[in-house]
């Protein structure tokens, strides 16, 4: 491997330590679906355990189950996307905008604070047993005869130190792409301005737009993708930490022997805000990064301007509008809930992401089509597969998102399978592997090595994703929740085919870190994120250093 | 916008407006009283939530094919799920039960029959055990 500079150093140990994360969450998967095929299969792993836990002898199966499905997404989402992401974008948009990372020092802090605060919120489940699972619907994250109080108030500390740093990363990037070291800078003021059309609306008003601004296609749609949903993911990190907050007082409280009534806050109102807050992951940073990256890396692939990309600004802007207006989705088999809500945010406003995605995979398949004859490259082939993902995962958000149907789907294995699995792993996941493909020679100037692991890890990921996300969801349609675990074998070859899915999904994921391995060496990888003297003393090689 | 944008665009509002006219209609039965009448109540059951325990009142057991029936949830602690199962697993309606509020939710059987009731939604580690074996009868 060739010598690779400090950021592109940081961009691969982002990447190595979110596939770390990928993979505890993906085992604890598919540890759930061995526990709902078999319940007691797992007992001996819990005999193990209890010598290690809180509470000990007297944890039952379930506790394990909760305490491992509580950290699962934490893990997945926060751990696995979250690193990825932040690795590619502290790497793409200092090029994009030609300036360097404003904070530089805060790279490292982001790495090590988001690293940590996901392991230590994942040990509070998996060894801490804590098990109010990641919607912390009030008042459980409070009964402590429920929940183990020290896991709680430990796990809130995890997540708080993982929302704050989220704010910096997000701090970062805008100061970055605001800052003054080159002569286009431009003011924050003007940065939104561009990124969301107001002047080019102030024009069509017939008023003219402030001279000394920018000009609105003048920023890349990537860096307008990217601001935009970083405003969603801003929203997301200070609501968590608000309902963070709230329990930790509750925690602290009850540690000190003076607890609180949990009666004093209303279930309704807490629900509103947290999944206002929580839902601007899933239905605002989520895609729109997901966008900016496909506008970004399709133009690239395939060697053709971005098809309508006047278009694709209008959705972005559009898109802050639907993130903001969704939430009530959440709260459908909430009869509580005003009915006005519910139709418009939960179902209208929802299917207001059918015209942005809709609209935003029309114009990347243009791009591609327009560009014939295209190279069926490594990253090109992970794009399709993501754009596939978030086309059939979504398509199964709208049908929950229903007034009508969500009656016999709410909190059904349909919820977290057809949609939420197939959008994360198929759509989300795709793309990010697609992503370090075509990072991968930028970074370190070689590329993967083996096509056919390529070829195994986007079949069998996507495959075997797909297989075990259709149990799960027949089994929802009939009948089976998303947060039970049944004893009396009621979904039992349902959940057999979803580990046999599962395990092919996995047999992917080893074909690409066979692959990576393969291509940059155990011992470059190693020294990524082990200290460099201890690896050149094991395998005698002197790795690839930061120059 | 370009013309195959405008006709894709087209295409999106229409799969609008066809799915949520066929999903906000009486073709799925029960928006025909959840939506669309307001229908005298023949029946009013009451379903208490409480340390992991759900019971029923008494009219659950006397409930007649067709009859309107608002079921009314309440928890004296945490947030359960009301749902009715038939015997084979398969739900026929569920609704959220937030402790401090009633929860309520109209429903007309068109079929005889024994369900169970189990909760719906997460209440803690103990939660597969909120669960009530043929809790709700449906005479002809």
């Amino acid at each position: 491997m060739a010598q690779i500079g400090w950021l592109e150093k940081w961009t691969l140990r982002f990447a190595v330590v979110g596939l770390v994360f990928l993979a505890m969450s993906g085992f604890e998967g598919t540890l759930m679906r061995t526990q709902q095929a078999a319940p007691q299969v797992l007992e001996p792993m819990e005999n193990l355990l209890a010598n290690v836990r809180a509470g000990g002898d007297e944890l039952t199966p379930t506790h394990l189950y909760y305490g491992m499905l509580t950290v699962h997404p934490i893990v997945g989402i926060y751990g696995f996307a979250y690193m990825a992401i932040m690795g590619a974008f502290y790497y793409l948009v200092p090029k994009l905008v030609g300036k360097p990372i404003k904070h530089p020092k805060l790279i490292p802090v982001n790495f090590f604070l988001q690293a940590g605060g996901v392991f230590l919120a994942w040990a509070t489940g998996f060894f801490g047993v804590f098990n109010s699972l990641y919607t912390l619907y009030w008042p459980l994250p409070v009964y402590y005869d429920r929940v183990p109080l020290v896991a709680s108030v430990v796990f809130i500390i995890a997540m708080a130190v993982v929302m704050i740093n989220i704010l910096l990363f997000g701090f970062n990037l805008f100061s970055t792409v605001l800052s003054k070291s080159n002569p286009h800078a431009i003011s924050f003021g003007q940065f939104l301005a561009s990124a969301f059309g107001i002047n080019r609306l102030r024009r069509r008003l017939g008023r003219p737009a402030p001279a000394d601004g920018p000009e609105y296609e003048d920023l890349p749609v990537f860096i307008v993708a990217v601001g935009r949903g970083s405003i969603d993911t801003a929203i997301n990190a200070f609501v968590i930490l608000s309902a963070g907050v709230l329990i930790l007082v509750y925690g602290i409280a009850a540690l000190l022997g003076r607890p609180l009534n949990p009666a004093s806050i209303d279930p309704l109102l807490y629900k509103n805000w947290f999944w206002w807050g929580l839902d601007m992951v899933a239905d605002g940073n989520v895609l729109m990064y997901t966008a900016g990256t496909w506008y970004l890396l399709v133009p690239l692939l395939v060697g053709r301007k971005l098809f309508g990309e006047s278009v694709v600004r209008t959705v972005i802007l559009f898109d802050l509008l639907v993130s903001m207006g969704v939430w009530s989705h959440h709260l459908l088999a909430d009869t509580t809930q005003p009915g006005i809500l519910q139709l418009i945010s939960g179902q209208f406003i929802t299917f207001g992401e059918m015209f942005t995605m809709g609209l935003t995979i029309f114009a990347i398949l243009m791009t591609i089509w327009l560009a014939r004859p295209v190279k069926m490259t490594a990253p090109l082939l992970f794009v399709l597969g993501s754009i596939f993902g978030f086309a059939a995962g979504g398509s199964a958000g709208l049908i929950q998102a229903n007034i009508g149907l969500n009656v016999v789907l709410h909190n059904t294995q349909w919820v977290v399978n057809p949609h939420a699995h197939v959008l994360l792993m198929v759509g989300l996941g795709n793309l990010l592997f697609g992503v370090v493909y075509a990072l991968l020679p930028m970074l370190t100037k070689l590329e993967a090595r083996s096509r056919t692991l390529i070829k195994v890890h986007f079949w069998c990921w996507t495959v075997g994703t797909m297989i075990m996300t259709t149990a799960m969801g027949t089994a929802g349609s009939q009948g089976m929740l998303r947060r039970m675990l049944y004893f009396g074998g009621e979904y039992h070859g349902y959940m057999v085919v979803a580990v046999i899915g599962a395990l092919v999904a996995a047999a992917g994921f080893v074909a690409f870190l066979a692959n990576l391995v393969y291509t940059l060496g155990l011992p470059n990888i190693l020294s990524l994120v082990l200290p460099q003297a201890w690896v050149e003393k094991r395998w005698g090689k002197a790795p690839a250093s930061a120059s | 916008m370009e013309k195959s944008e405008r006709l894709w665009l087209g295409f999106l509002v229409l799969v609008f407006l066809v799915f949520n006219a066929i999903t906000l209609s009486p073709l799925v039965p029960w928006q025909s009283w959840m939506v669309w009448n307001q229908p005298a109540l023949d029946r009013e059951v009451r379903a208490e939530f409480a340390d992991y325990v759900v019971t029923l009142s008494p009219e659950a057991q006397a409930i007649r094919v067709g009859e309107y029936v608002q079921f009314v949830a309440t928890s004296s602690d945490v947030t359960y799920g009301f749902g009715i199962f038939r015997q084979d697993g398969r739900m026929i309606l569920q609704m959220q039960v937030l402790p401090g509020h009633q929860n309520r939710i109209l429903w007309r059987f068109d079929e005889p029959g024994v369900y169970d009731v189990r909760s719906t939604e997460y209440s803690g580690p103990r939660h597969p055990e909120t669960f009530l074996d043929d809790a709700i009868v449906v005479t002809g």
